[in-house]
């Protein structure tokens, strides 16, 4: 499989009053062609902010400021040949214009909560045949920008106000809409298109958040969360559907969860995050048969077993540093709540090659073997710089 | 009463709210403006017979449209003069020049405009204060009442509140003052009346070594109608508010539970639905004294007040020198501004410090 | 629709209820204020028989419902009967002055809704910028001035010192001027030119000379009003799920801002100004008194200080339906704009 999407030190920031946040701290990682990447970690782990930095949504006091986003895309590259690398094109050297105009053909996302990503004022079916309609301006006129936002400015709120519907989007679009509902899997397309958020339910919202984000159709879709808001049931049938279409359509799947269930369910690959950073990362065999960074084994360990009932659970202890860079410790970040804490974890660890292969760890394990002699002296918890700040950046 | 009334916001905020308040009071510079603004404006207030440097009725013909400090007045003046037997009128321009005895200058009738900017704001004061507070003692038990029982009290309570804000607050306003008369109560003003105005006024000076004048006003104007008028006009807030809460609170299970213990309607009305509707009251009756202060003085301008000393009254005497003396009307009025700009940024201090539903900005993942 | 349609229908339903009700209070309140209306009528020494066919005149023998009746039955015909003072009818007096009060009210709501709304989004979408300052600024002064002093000030500052606008009056309504444009010509004048155009400018630029000063005074709160209105809510709206949605899919910031957006913050705004309708009738009136504007604030107020009676409750009636009916309106266009209500 060719890759599509090599992400090399990406770092964001958030400037806040109370400080530097190091949402996300320089973070590789790679998505290939038709495959399913799975990003796991806990809330306020960076994956969300790692999402929204691929697709530049990050918003102020954010800020993407380190990396390279290696996309394949030759026509880009013949363009700018500045940015390019080969087939391989750096997006952050990109216009914004142009990086614009790749949410939807591209890149597009899908997020946890689908009845706060609907506008509830407009219909269903106008917000898809909107990505739809911007979609096919872009193609018929791809220089000019202004034409995608033609027949609609400032000035015509108010005739909004009396037309709600149909103003920007055309017919095509409109049954483009129905079209893509069905696809996803909505009985009686023709009459939900027209109905508004709040009359579909949850699982039913999600399909069309899905259904839009299909309009563009994108080379890879970020799902950021698609099934925690759902009921148990639910999910799986969100899941289910998600990786009918990928297989159908060959696009890959960037899919950013905090339950591993979810990741052993769907992916290929999987990263886990941590405080910001990829701790590990490989296939799925490779991290969920053989993890090395104990925080993965804590993360695996804590998924209860059915076939075992003997009671493996066993939650991490302590919680997600704060990110707050004037906060952070200088060496591993884990080290404070890792059970296999040694004197080593107080210096920066680089990422180490694990067997040779895809698998890879940021940890000192990878080389040496847990030595309870260079055990850190009053084990976890000693070095609880940040104690327990939220988690909420 | 009063006492009972303060026990009663104070005691019930929780905490937190107070802690809330107290940070927000500490970030925010805007805030700490504002409560500046309304410690000096309600110090001018109580203590006017100290503060004011004259008699604020007073007049002096001689002294008629001084300009304020730093300005002077261009007067056109006729004098007859007889040049080689022969009356002749000579037009000449005289400059009128600010005295540091009338810093704002004096209006028509030579009246110190300080002085009266000063009395001023206990008009002002006087009649938002006991109009929000009438307001709120007429509106907040309708409103709690009304949401409490639901059902046929409170669609007509909703009806008549509809009827009430089908007219304008300030056309009802002048139509209630103007049909009822625009009486007002003398009330003494005990800092006159004891003789410490005047005794502490002996032993100061004004500036430019003129003698300071000790006779004050002994009686205070209380326009009773307009402060009548003003919290019939604004009750209909208070219940809208209080019944949206009593509605919210009706339904919760502590509320069910004492109802189905028994209690009496008006101890559990009293006991959980009015303690759950305090800081909404509080900042809207914040809101209320800004907009009472701007009816009065509109009540005022259009002369349906019932005192003549009041910023509003002032500012409709400095029309009829607009054309030759601008800071009769320009003092007064920047003396409302300013008094509303107080209230309203401790008004946002409140409201961001109290309505737990306008925090909570900024970015996440 | 059909929903839509009956909302409307309950709504306009209310609406007479209110209207009903404003009669009816206006009712009562003519009896309990002092004073008898033939006390405003006849002469000082006029014999209790004359007064007693005075009373008569005026119906005010009759017990009180019957007279109620009669004023709802008259009121229905469009009468509202006479004024005590000119013993002129009092609907015509009020309906030639709501021209000046209506033009008054529009203009400065066009001018406020132009100003506020771009205002409040520049100022929410370049946060923290000089833009930004200004418009917050602007905004906090705006609804801290009184509307009279503000008028009083301009008239000062442009009218007598600049003299860049007159003072007072309004010698051309903004209708006379317009009919300039359809004067048909006629025998006398010969029929060569329909159109009136000179004259029509002409009309149309005392107008607006005279209209400036008071619709800047009567939409100055309004538009700070809704600039800080629009201001935060476009600050809400624009951190929500939905916008960063849209923008994941690809839709340009125009559209992102004011086809999502803007259209979701003005639902809140359009509720609030709905509410200070009232604020804006009563701003007229006093906006009325300070440039002379001759309206139905100015005929209150004297109808006020005369103690006409059926002249206040006549011009009151007005102002209460007209009230009530924009506020249908108003509501009409909330639930245009947010489906979720009608649920």
């Amino acid at each position: 499989m060719r890759d599509l999407l090599r992400v090399e030190g990406l770092s964001t920031r958030f400037f806040t009053g109370e400080g530097q946040v190091n949402a996300v701290e320089s973070v590789d990682f790679t998505v290939r062609q038709g495959e399913i990447l799975g990003i796991v970690g806990e809330s306020g782990s960076g994956k969300s902010v790692t999402a929204l930095s691929l697709l530049d949504l990050v918003e102020s006091p954010g800020e993407v400021t380190a990396g390279q986003l290696w996309l394949r895309d030759a026509d880009l590259a013949d363009e700018f040949p500045g940015a390019a690398d080969g087939a391989f094109v750096d997006l952050r050297e990109l216009p914004e214009r142009v990086r614009r105009s790749l949410r939807g053909p591209t890149f597009s996302m899908i997020f946890q909560d689908p009845m706060s990503s609907f506008n509830p004022s407009l219909t269903v079916g106008e917000q898809i045949a909107e990505a739809v309609e911007v979609q096919r301006r872009a193609d018929a006129n791809p220089r000019s920008t202004r034409s995608r936002t033609e027949g609609y400015g400032l000035g015509s709120y108010v005739v909004d106000g009396l037309l709600p519907n149909r103003d920007y989007t055309g017919e095509e679009s409109h049954d483009r809409a129905v079209e893509l509902l069905e696809r996803v899997g909505i009985p009686d397309p023709e009459k939900r298109v027209d109905e508004y958020p709040h009359e579909f339910s949850g699982g039913m919202l999600q399909r069309a958040m899905i259904a839009q984000a299909l309009a563009g159709e994108p080379d890879l879709l970020v799902a950021d969360e698609p099934t925690t808001a759902l009921d148990v049931t639910i999910q799986a049938q969100i899941l289910e559907l998600l990786r009918d279409i990928q297989a159908d359509r060959e696009m890959s799947i960037l899919l950013i969860t905090h339950d591993l269930g979810v990741i052993a369910r769907m992916c290929d690959r999987v990263a886990v995050m941590y405080a910001g950073q990829i701790v590990e990362r490989g296939t799925l065999e490779d991290v969920f048969d053989d993890p090395v960074h104990p925080y993965t084994e804590g993360l695996i360990g804590s998924i209860p077993d059915l076939d075992d009932p003997a009671p493996r659970l066993q939650p991490i202890e302590g919680n997600v540093p704060s990110l707050l860079d004037d906060e952070m410790p200088r060496g591993c970040y884990f080290a404070d709540r890792c059970p296999k804490a040694m004197a080593a974890c107080l210096e920066p660890q680089a990422e180490r090659p694990v067997g040779g292969k895809e698998h890879a760890a940021r940890c000192v394990l990878v080389d040496s073997d847990y030595d309870e002699r260079d055990a850190l002296s009053d084990g976890p918890e000693h070095d609880a710089v940040a104690d327990g700040r939220g988690d909420d950046v | 009463m009063i006492r009972r009334l303060l026990d009663a916001v104070t005691g019930r905020l929780s905490p937190r709210t107070v802690q809330n308040l107290r940070s927000e009071f500490d970030t925010s510079p805007l805030t700490k403006v504002g409560v500046g603004i309304l410690v000096v404006v309600l110090v001018t207030a109580v203590f006017a017979p100290l503060l004011a440097p004259w008699n604020p009725e007073a007049q002096n013909l001689d002294r008629s449209q001084q300009p304020p400090l730093g300005f002077t007045r261009a007067e056109n003046q006729t004098t007859q003069e007889t040049v080689d037997g022969e009356v002749q009128l000579i037009q000449e321009t005289v400059q009128v020049n600010a005295t540091v005895a009338h810093p704002l200058g004096t209006d028509g009738l030579g009246r110190d405009m300080l002085s009266r900017v000063v009395y001023g704001a206990r008009t002002s004061l006087v009649v938002g204060v006991l109009g929000t507070l009438l307001a709120m003692l007429v509106g907040v038990p309708v409103g709690l009442v009304a949401g409490y029982y639901k059902g046929r009290v409170d669609d007509a309570l909703m009806r008549v509140a509809d009827v009430s804000l089908a007219f304008p607050s300030l056309v009802l306003a002048i139509a209630l003052v103007g049909l009822f008369g625009q009486a007002a109560v003398e009330v003494p003003d005990p800092l006159v009346t004891t003789g410490l105005a005047a005794a502490i006024r002996g032993v100061t000076s004004l500036p430019g070594g003129l003698a300071y004048p000790t006779g004050m006003p002994a009686t205070f104007t209380l326009p009773g109608t307009v402060i009548l008028v003003v919290g019939i006009v604004n009750w209909v807030w208070f219940a809208r508010v209080a019944r949206g809460e009593a509605l919210g609170v009706r339904d919760e299970e502590y509320v069910k539970a004492a109802r189905s213990l028994g209690g009496p309607d008006r101890f559990i009305i009293r006991r959980h639905v009015f303690p759950n509707s305090i800081t909404p009251v509080l900042v809207l009756a914040t809101i209320q004294i800004a907009a009472i202060v701007l009816l009065e003085s509109a009540l005022s301008f259009l002369g349906f007040s019932g005192t003549t000393l009041s910023w509003g009254f002032d500012i409709a005497q400095g029309r009829q020198y607009q054309t030759t003396s601008w800071w009769i009307a320009a003092m007064p009025g920047l003396a409302i501004v300013l008094t509303v700009i107080g209230i309203n940024l401790v008004g946002d201090w409140l409201r961001d410090a109290l309505d737990p539903g306008i925090e909570g900005e900024g970015g996440g993942v | 629709m059909g929903s839509f349609g009956r909302f409307l229908l309950k709504r306009s339903l209310q609406g007479v209820v209110v209207i009903l009700g404003v009669i009816s209070v206006l009712f009562v309140l003519r009896y309990v204020t002092p004073g008898s209306p033939v006390d405003f009528i006849a002469p000082l020494d006029a014999s209790d028989a004359t007064r007693r066919r005075i009373a008569e005149s005026l119906g005010l023998n009759q017990p009180l419902y019957v007279q109620y009746g009669d004023y709802i039955v008259s009121l229905l015909q469009g009468e509202m009967g006479y004024s005590y003072r000119s013993r002129t009818a009092v609907a015509p007096r009020v309906f030639a002055k709501l021209p000046a009060t209506l033009e008054l009210a529009v203009a400065a709501t066009v001018v406020a809704v132009i100003l506020s709304i771009p205002l409040g989004v520049i100022s929410a979408t370049r946060r923290h910028t000089g833009p930004d300052y200004a418009a917050t600024v602007f905004s906090f002064l705006g609804i801290s001035t009184p509307n009279f002093w503000l008028g009083v000030m301009l008239v000062i500052l442009f009218a007598v010192q600049f003299g860049a606008f007159p003072t007072s009056g309004r010698p051309v309504g903004l209708l006379d001027a317009l009919g300039h444009l359809v004067v048909i010509a006629g025998p006398e004048r010969g029929w060569a030119l329909p159109l009136n155009v000179g004259s029509f400018v002409a009309a149309m630029q005392n107008w607006l000379l005279h209209v400036t000063l008071p619709a800047i005074t009567l939409g100055t709160y309004f538009t700070a009003l809704i600039t800080r209105l629009t201001r935060s809510g476009m600050l809400d709206e624009l951190g929500r799920g939905y916008v960063q949605a849209a923008r994941a899919k690809g839709l340009p910031t125009t559209l992102v801002r004011y086809r999502h957006a803007l259209r979701n913050t003005l639902i809140p705004v359009i509720t609030v100004v709905g509410l200070q309708l009232g604020t804006l009738i009563g701003g007229a009136v006093i906006t009325e008194a300070v440039f002379d504007w001759p309206g139905l604030g100015s005929l209150i107020i004297d109808a006020i200080n005369n103690r006409d009676w059926p002249l206040i409750q006549g011009s009151l009636v007005v102002i209460g339906a007209g009230f009530v009916v924009v506020n249908v309106v108003v509501d009409a266009l909330y639930v245009r704009l947010n489906p979720r209500v009608l649920e």
